[in-house]
């Protein structure tokens, strides 16, 4: 009760609450492609590597004073831009593929690294989109939020039944004359831009958790991907508040505490499920 | 017959790197012909299979085939965890169809339920497939290859690992599809090649042509003898 008079009360957590659902959205229905294609390593790297970019537009914002050069414009191109390369090499040089994946990961985080410290002052935000701090949120980011959800859903709107054949079953996707290569490199660049949505909720590091537990957990219950990414949003938006609302009260970090509640709900969803399963085999 | 081979090998040859699995390979299935193709295993019936289907391009040598395809692969691949109902699995048989809103029509969604009933799947369509027996899964493949109204179906053993009982099944099927279209099968079930086709490749070394009886009296007292597969000149 106290937490929802807070958050009439207090813009910025109202804000915070607001940018979580709004993530959770895109991270719902990306998260269950992530899952059932079995891209989690790849959304990882792409996770990790943003942060090449976060560096770039901080020092440049910082070092000389280029205004508009804001973290999350480099966050999408450094996120998009790593998405096209791995999906590439997973394309066409596939036996490296796992080498080129922990390239580009480290290879962003290195370069990220190396922009913050080359940046004059204290980098309060380095911490911030590595662990997230869901109560920096502004109503700017609040509108971007809602252009990327808005993107990415109208995507999945128009070409989900073709997402959902190259998850399944590439080969028969391309005997029937789409464009595999196409749309996988269009499922990895959404992938990535969902990604830095959710930085802005949980962090770098955190951001697998939300990506891929709701989803997990969904793929649990159901036997459709629709009903999957539908159950994963409820899920991932379940985990934004009450992980919000105890951060609130328990004055934890909130990226952390959304992970730990999502983390925490996944062991036990795997414990009761495989404990039904045994007493249904006997 | 004047009609147009549906499929066409001429001196096809396919192989990786420096080493040819397949050399000078020459054969024509016409129209309407039930084929069995049978072999070794790693003697390239899989291979003849994609290079009909056009996911491998032959190095020398040219495939023609007629008419639209439908593929059967073997269940194996699959990921038995998707959540995709049987339902969906055989509407996407109609993907090449489907419009840029990503919407099926009626008429795909009427086409995908005949589909289900010649495979005798229909009850079984809000089913997850990862949970369909192995002989199902089977059918469902097929009534997504059939969804696409192919003139040509090629199945990559379809019968493999499942229970007698289901396997006669998917060959009754089977022959009753092969009466309205042209049916490649891979297998390595030969009673069902003496049986129920009209013609057999053998694939060793080479492409060779059998009719069901030749097979039979060739191979009925062992499998791939080199020396018994070797069609005499007469």
């Amino acid at each position: 009760m106290e937490f929802l008079q807070a958050l009439y009360a207090n813009p910025l957590l109202f804000y915070a609450v607001l940018a979580g659902l709004l993530a959770s959205v895109c991270s719902g229905v990306i998260g269950s492609y992530v899952v059932v294609k079995r891209v989690v390593l790849i959304s990882g790297s792409i996770a990790h590597s943003i942060l090449g970019g976060i560096g770039l537009c901080v020092w440049l914002q910082r070092a000389h004073n280029i205004s508009w050069a804001l973290p999350l414009y480099g966050a999408l191109i450094t996120g998009i831009l790593s998405a096209l390369i791995i999906g590439w090499i997973h394309l066409y040089y596939r036996e490296r593929e796992d080498t080129v994946i922990a390239a580009v990961w480290s290879l962003g985080m290195a370069s990220g690294v190396i922009f913050i410290s080359q940046t004059p002052g204290f980098n309060v935000e380095l911490t911030s989109f590595l662990i997230g701090n869901i109560l920096w949120v502004s109503p700017q980011d609040l509108y971007l939020l809602v252009l990327l959800d808005a993107i990415v859903l109208t995507f999945v709107v128009l070409l989900h039944k073709r997402f959902l054949a190259i998850c399944f079953d590439e080969e028969q996707a391309k005997l029937q004359g789409i464009s595999v290569k196409f749309y996988y490199l269009l499922l990895l660049t959404l992938i990535a831009i969902t990604i830095v949505m959710l930085i802005q909720v949980v962090g770098i590091i955190l951001v697998m958790t939300l990506l891929t537990i709701p989803a997990a957990i969904g793929n649990m219950m159901t036997s459709r991907l629709s009903r999957m990414m539908m159950a994963a949003v409820i899920l991932c938006a379940l985990f934004t508040f009450t992980g919000t609302a105890t951060s609130y009260y328990l004055d934890w970090p909130s990226g952390a505490t959304i992970a730990l509640l999502a983390g925490a709900f996944y062991l036990v969803s795997l414990l009761v499920i495989n404990r039904s399963r045994r007493v249904s085999y006997q | 017959m004047n009609s147009k081979p549906a499929v066409q090998f001429h001196d096809v040859s396919f192989g990786y790197d420096h080493l040819f699995t397949l050399e000078k390979i020459n054969f024509t299935i016409q129209p309407g012909d039930f084929v069995g193709v049978i072999g070794p295993n790693g003697s390239g019936k899989t291979t003849i299979l994609k290079l009909i289907l056009g996911m491998l391009q032959p190095r020398e040598g040219k495939v023609q085939v007629l008419g639209k395809l439908g593929y059967v692969p073997q269940r194996l691949h699959l990921d038995p965890k998707f959540p995709i109902s049987v339902r969906e699995l055989v509407l996407s048989g109609r993907l090449s169809q489907l419009p840029w809103y990503g919407r099926y029509s009626q008429a795909d969604k009427d086409i995908a339920e005949r589909a289900m009933e010649t495979v005798k799947i229909a009850d079984l369509k809000d089913q997850r497939f990862g949970t369909l027996s192995t002989g199902q899964a089977q059918r469902a493949l097929l009534a997504r290859a059939l969804a696409g109204e192919p003139k040509l179906l090629i199945l990559d053993e379809p019968t493999a690992n499942i229970d007698p009982e289901s396997s006669a099944e998917i060959h009754q099927i089977l022959k009753g599809l092969a009466k309205h279209m042209t049916v490649i099968m891979v297998t390595h079930d030969l009673t069902t090649v003496i049986h129920d086709t009209k013609k057999v490749l053998c694939v060793q070394e080479g492409v060779t042509e059998f009719s069901p009886d030749e097979v039979c009296e060739h191979f009925a007292i062992g499998l791939y003898h080199a020396p018994l597969i070797q069609k005499e000149d007469s």
